[in-house]
């Protein structure tokens, strides 16, 4: 049971406190900037370097972004020389699967799946030939012949399940190849390029045909592969180097065999698609007979009336004809593209519109069918021509000349590079704006063109006022909303990059009348609007210009809805602030037209709100509050403080920020001003952290609050400040959520309250309160009354601290003050009775610190009780009064079960008796005596 | 005790040119030691005719199997009498394949199988054994084609075809009257063509007063068998191609390639 023991500390005598010093060069917060190239500094720079490089770990979404883009870079180098088409078809393969998809019911004949039902007979396939004998027949029969029992149709698949059939088709044949059932391998190939003929769900064809083109590309390296093996057993050999002159007679014979076989097939579709799987194998017949082979199939192609058939035939030619000859094979690709061109108007038979009309296909649905097709045709074709300009000068005449060609001119404009058609596009817009009451494409052609104009060098003249104003006149037309807001996005961004702030304005004029006249809810198109927006917030020179324009706040707040209205002031203002280069914006408009959105933002917020969607909205209210300034004017930026306190009451980092802002305020001003500004920033304070919701940041605040009040001399708000801290520490919580986990405050909490007693050595007691020291014994009722574990480290390290301040208090100058403040060193001048009371408190703490050394025992926290003993050693050797006998002999206790609880060797214990052994003083000398004899 | 003999011919495709060797082996594959009287290997190649009952009579079909036309017979002998042993025995030959000098033939005929005409090539290879041991036999078919030749300036032949020109004949005669009007244009790039190579042509509708389903193309063999009575002909289907399908008139050249099947 530890005895009473009196604190007395000691006062110093010493008017300046000596502190450690030493010269730098470099701030000790700067940044360091390593200079790489030093040599002497290479073998640390690795070290660090070596230290450094696990935190350099990617993260598995980066590491697969880096890998992309590495995978990427590759091929650029390769296109230098030629294009490599096999890894741009692998693009547009994806693009297509991805793109043309269906919910509806798809069907599939095959004799070599399970399931489906049985179609009877094969022979409606066989017409009845006159003069047909019985041998002939037969003979034609086994051409077709697919076991005709075993044919079967399965209809109504979903989009997946099919896709799924057709992958087992291909493992079939695989399967088949592998068991030396090469006939029937072939023949499942044939079957699956019979579904190509099928364009019963006409917008699932593109996605089909990339699929089935799969098949037959497996199958015809199948055959390829087994007539090499033939050839030239394992040897590796490319095609190129294939000599048809060396290949021995029984692969030829083979080749020759499998073309026979492909010749046989009755039916056009399947005979294409076969030869052009095939086509590679020619080679080890003769090599010079596959490019014939291929300029006959482009023409034979004309047999194929169904013209979505028939072009993506064609794509499949030149897809095979580019795996053959690379750069070689583009030719084919312009042969290709004249002979669809030729047949461009059987696109728009009234046969095909009656049938994509029965499946319920808008007319601009079904052309886009044909988009990736023309696409590749063209992307070859203009690989091939050394002028494209001439091309596209021919092409746009065609199209200026032949009816429904907005299919090819939609293809034109996107395929072309921007810089042709940009030399073209007033052509173009005039071929457009002929025709544009029927177009069913115009608003993808129009904003593909916007699209290429954005890329256009910044030059202000006449023709892009012209241009737009044509463009205008199209666009204003147009009956879809959404169509509109779609050519809207990129030519809005071209005027935003080529145009005056006037035409922008006259645009933004003519949109918002557009919308309004348009009478369809305007909130059905506010994310459109929204893109339109933040395309213009990127794009535009200097973001600040177009807040400056009548017509951009009203289109902002076209929407309604208030979901709506908060999506869009989340965006403009994200995206402004990202764009806003300068640091300060003075514009009284743009700080209205931001405060506008900023309340949107505020608005919006409700019980139900997400966190995250609070911390975006604050995060942007807390920018807009930090950059605006009124300059010199104070009274108008206090005034804006004030204003936006009363908007923004329901965010806490908000108000936080206000507060901070207005610390600021009151300090830039302090040395130029009157007092008053400072005393309304305080009051400010006073007055808006009690509206917070945490109590750890109110404390903070107040803290913050009184720090403030002194530095500008207010000791009454100051106090009022501290009082209001005090009386919060209860409240503060164990824990706090950051970042959705609980997190101990206990770290802030220790900094927060040392922070405030260092604080309470400068203020000055209230004179007219009857007790000394009037908060600091506060804080210690305060410390009492709540129920802290006694063994709880913040607890015994908030008594230290305390006692350290006590000490301090009793000194008869204080070590730090601020100019204007009189502390109580001044003000009692070490009075009798306020050092007596604050010697009392010292004790009280002691004698608690005593209590708590034993709770730690019976805890047998021995760790924590010997760091206590000593620390508490440590104060009473450097604070406390030796020549008492009291501290003296709790001096010795302490360090005697300090030792009994680890043994003297330890560091801390060395360094604290090192010390000792240097104290001067006679009671130093005597206890250090004293703690070696024990 | 059992023994095989088969003849193994050097060219995978077995298509030889008049004047060429014909080279391979005869192998005899035997369990045990084989006695024989001698081997013997021959060529033969005839031409094999037949009248069509539909062109004569049926009588005269019985009775007037004409009797085949022989193009080459020549015999050599490839091992004297005597033993084989045991194992598997390969004896190379070589024959040249030269017609008869007659004044009747020309020289080699392709082969072409038929359904009253046939022009067939065969070995055969025969052992006669003892006197209790039927001889064994192999036989072996070869074909003999043209050599190849230059390609004639291929002399395009064109055609035309209308209602007008279609002949009355089959279901075709008789519904006149339905037939849609339309007019053909046709070509064929050379009517003198190579038997592995593609016919090829083109054939462009000029009008027609429907929609076409399709347009299908035959290639017709007809064979026409001389004998007393005169001449008779016969036409088969041997290839039908579908050139153009499903779809609505369109004035087009559409490119033919038919391949003849073997």
């Amino acid at each position: 049971m530890p005895t009473y023991y009196k604190w007395c500390s000691v006062k110093k005598e010493k008017q300046k406190h000596e502190y450690p010093s030493l010269e730098v060069t470099n701030h000790p917060l700067r940044v360091e900037v390593h200079n790489l190239k030093h040599n002497s500094n290479k073998s640390l720079l690795k070290s660090l370097q070596k230290w450094s490089s696990s935190f350099e770990e990617l993260d598995p979404l980066l590491r697969f972004e880096q890998m992309d883009l590495e995978n990427n870079s590759e091929p650029t180098i390769e296109s230098d020389a030629t294009v490599n088409y096999s890894k741009i078809w692998s693009v547009k393969r994806t693009a297509i699967l991805n793109k043309y998809t269906t919910g509806e019911k798809l069907t599939i004949i095959s004799s070599y799946l399970p399931g489906g039902e049985k179609i009877s007979s094969f022979s409606a396939l066989l017409r009845q030939v006159s003069n047909l004998n019985e041998k002939v027949k037969h003979r034609l029969e086994q051409l077709d012949d697919f076991d005709e029992s075993s044919v079967r149709k399965t209809m109504g698949l979903s989009q997946q399940e099919f896709v799924t059939k057709i992958h087992m088709l291909d493992d079939e044949i695989k399967k088949a190849w592998e068991t030396e059932q090469r006939v029937k391998a072939f023949k499942i190939a044939i079957q699956c390029s019979k579904l190509l003929s099928d364009i019963s769900v006409m917008q699932f064809y593109p996605s089909k045909f990339v699929l089935i083109s799969d098949v037959l590309d497996n199958f015809g390296k199948l055959v390829y592969d087994r007539l090499k093996k033939k050839s030239f057993g394992d040897a590796a050999i490319e095609l190129e180097d294939i000599d048809s002159g060396l290949v021995p007679e029984s692969a030829r014979e083979t080749c020759q065999n499998w073309m026979f076989k492909m010749a046989s097939i009755r039916e056009l579709l399947p005979r294409l698609y076969m030869e052009m799987s095939l086509l590679k194998c020619y080679v080890f017949i003769s090599k010079d007979e596959i490019k014939p082979a291929i300029a006959r199939l482009i023409t034979m192609i004309r047999g194929i009336g169904n013209p979505l058939v028939a072009i993506y035939i064609r794509v499949y030619l030149c897809k095979v004809a580019s795996a053959l000859y690379g750069k070689e094979s583009e030719c084919y690709f312009h042969d290709n593209l004249k002979e669809f061109l030729e047949e461009y108007q059987q696109i728009f038979q009234p046969a095909m519109a009656k049938k994509f009309g029965a499946q319920l296909l808008t007319a601009d649905k079904y052309l886009s069918l044909y988009i990736p097709a023309i696409d590749w045709l063209l992307y070859g074709t203009l690989n091939t021509i050394p002028c494209k300009l001439t091309l596209l000068d021919e092409l746009l005449q065609l199209c200026d000349k032949t009816e429904n060609s907005e299919l090819l001119l939609y293809c034109i404009v996107s395929g072309f590079d921007s810089p042709n058609i940009i030399k073209k596009s007033s052509a173009i817009l005039d071929t457009i704006k002929k025709s544009a009451e029927h177009m069913v494409l115009l608003s993808p052609i129009l904003s593909a063109l916007g699209e290429h104009l954005c890329h256009a060098d910044v030059y202000r003249q006449l023709s892009s006022e012209a241009l737009s104003q044509t463009w205008w006149k199209i666009v204003s037309n147009m009956k879809s909303t959404a169509n509109f807001l779609q050519v809207l996005e990129p030519w809005i961004q071209f005027a935003c990059t080529q145009l005056s702030a006037q035409h922008i304005n006259m645009l933004l004029r003519g949109t918002i009348r557009y919308m309004i006249k348009c009478g369809k809810p305007i909130d059905d198109y506010s994310s459109q609007i929204q893109l339109v927006v933040k395309r213009m917030l990127k794009s535009i020179p200097d973001v600040e210009e177009l807040f400056l324009m009548d017509a951009f706040m009203p289109l902002v707040e076209l929407v309604q809805t208030s979901n709506a209205r908060t999506m869009m002031a989340k965006t403009v203002l994200l995206v402004f602030f990202e764009r806003c280069n300068s640091v300060q914006i003075e514009d009284h408009i743009i700080i209205a037209s931001l405060m506008r959105l900023c309340c949107i933002l505020h608005e919006a917020i409700n019980a139900v709100t997400v966190e995250d969607e609070l911390k975006i909205s604050s995060d942007l209210i807390n920018k807009y509050i930090q950059t605006v300034s009124y300059q010199d004017d104070a009274r108008e930026q206090l005034n804006f403080y004030v204003e936006c306190r009363s908007a923004f009451i329901k965010l806490d980092s908000v108000l936080k920020t206000l507060v901070h802002a207005v610390h600021a305020l009151a300090n830039r001003a302090r040395p130029s001003r009157s007092r008053w500004l400072s005393r309304a920033c305080a009051a400010y304070s006073f007055v808006t952290v009690p509206s917070l919701q945490c109590a750890l940041c109110r404390a903070q605040l107040y803290l913050l609050g009184a720090h403030a009040a002194l530095l500008v001399a207010c000791v009454g708000q100051a106090e009022a400040n501290l009082k209001a801290f005090v009386s919060l520490i209860p409240d503060i919580p164990l824990y706090v959520q950051e970042d959705g986990q609980n997190k101990p405050t206990h770290v802030k909490v220790v900094g927060l309250l040392s922070n405030f007693l260092s604080t309470l050595l400068i203020l000055p007691d209230n004179v007219d309160s009857s007790s000394k020291a009037y908060i600091l014994s506060g804080f210690i009722k305060t410390m009492e009354r709540i129920h802290w574990r006694k063994t709880d480290p913040l607890y015994y390290t908030l008594l230290l601290r305390t006692l350290d301040l006590l000490c301090n208090l009793t000194q008869e100058k204080y070590i730090y003050h601020i100019d204007g403040v009189i502390s109580n060193d001044e003000l009692y001048g070490s009075e009798e009775e306020f050092i007596d009371v604050l010697e009392n408190y010292a004790t009280n703490i002691c004698q608690e610190l005593l209590v708590v050394l034993k709770a730690l025992g019976d805890a047998k926290e021995t760790n924590k009780q010997y760091n206590l003993a000593l620390e508490l050693f440590w104060r009473i050797i450097k604070r406390g009064d030796l020549r008492e006998g009291s501290m003296t002999s709790l001096a010795i206790n302490l360090w005697v079960l300090s030792q009994k609880l680890q043994d003297s060797n330890n560091k801390f214990a060395k360094t604290l008796l090192s010390a000792l052994e240097r104290d001067t003083s006679e009671e130093g000398r005597l206890l250090f005596d004293k703690l070696n004899e024990t | 005790m059992t023994a095989s003999l088969t003849i193994s011919l050097k060219r995978v495709n077995k298509i030889y040119h008049e004047g060429e060797i014909i080279a391979g082996v005869v192998i005899v594959d035997t369990a045990a030691d084989l006695r024989h009287e001698g081997l013997t290997l021959t060529m033969e190649g005839s031409v094999n005719l037949q009248i069509s009952s539909k062109n004569a009579g049926i009588f005269d079909a019985f009775s007037n199997n004409i009797r085949p036309i022989n193009l080459i017979n020549t015999s050599i002998e490839l091992a004297a009498a005597g033993k084989m042993p045991i194992g598997v025995t390969e004896i190379p030959f070589e024959m040249p394949l030269v017609g008869r000098q007659s004044s009747m033939s020309l020289g080699l005929l392709e082969t072409y199988h038929g359904v009253f005409v046939n022009v067939m090539y065969t070995l055969k290879c025969s052992m006669k054994r003892s006197f209790l041991n039927k001889p064994l036999n192999a036989s072996c078919q070869f074909f003999v084609q043209y050599k190849q030749q230059e390609r004639p300036p291929s002399k395009p032949v064109r055609c035309e075809v209308s209602p007008a020109t279609l002949r009355a004949g089959g279901g075709a005669g008789a519904a006149r009257g339905t037939v849609p009007h339309f007019q053909l244009y046709a070509e064929i790039d050379s009517t003198v063509c190579a038997l592995d190579r593609p016919i090829t042509g083109k054939i462009r509708v000029d009008e027609c007063s429907v929609a076409i389903k399709s347009i299908e193309l035959q290639l017709v063999r007809v064979e026409t068998c001389g004998s007393a009575e005169g001449y008779s002909k016969d036409e088969f289907e041997l290839n039908i191609a579908v050139i153009f399908e499903d779809d609505y008139l369109v004035t087009e050249n559409f490119p033919i390639l038919l391949l003849r099947s073997k």
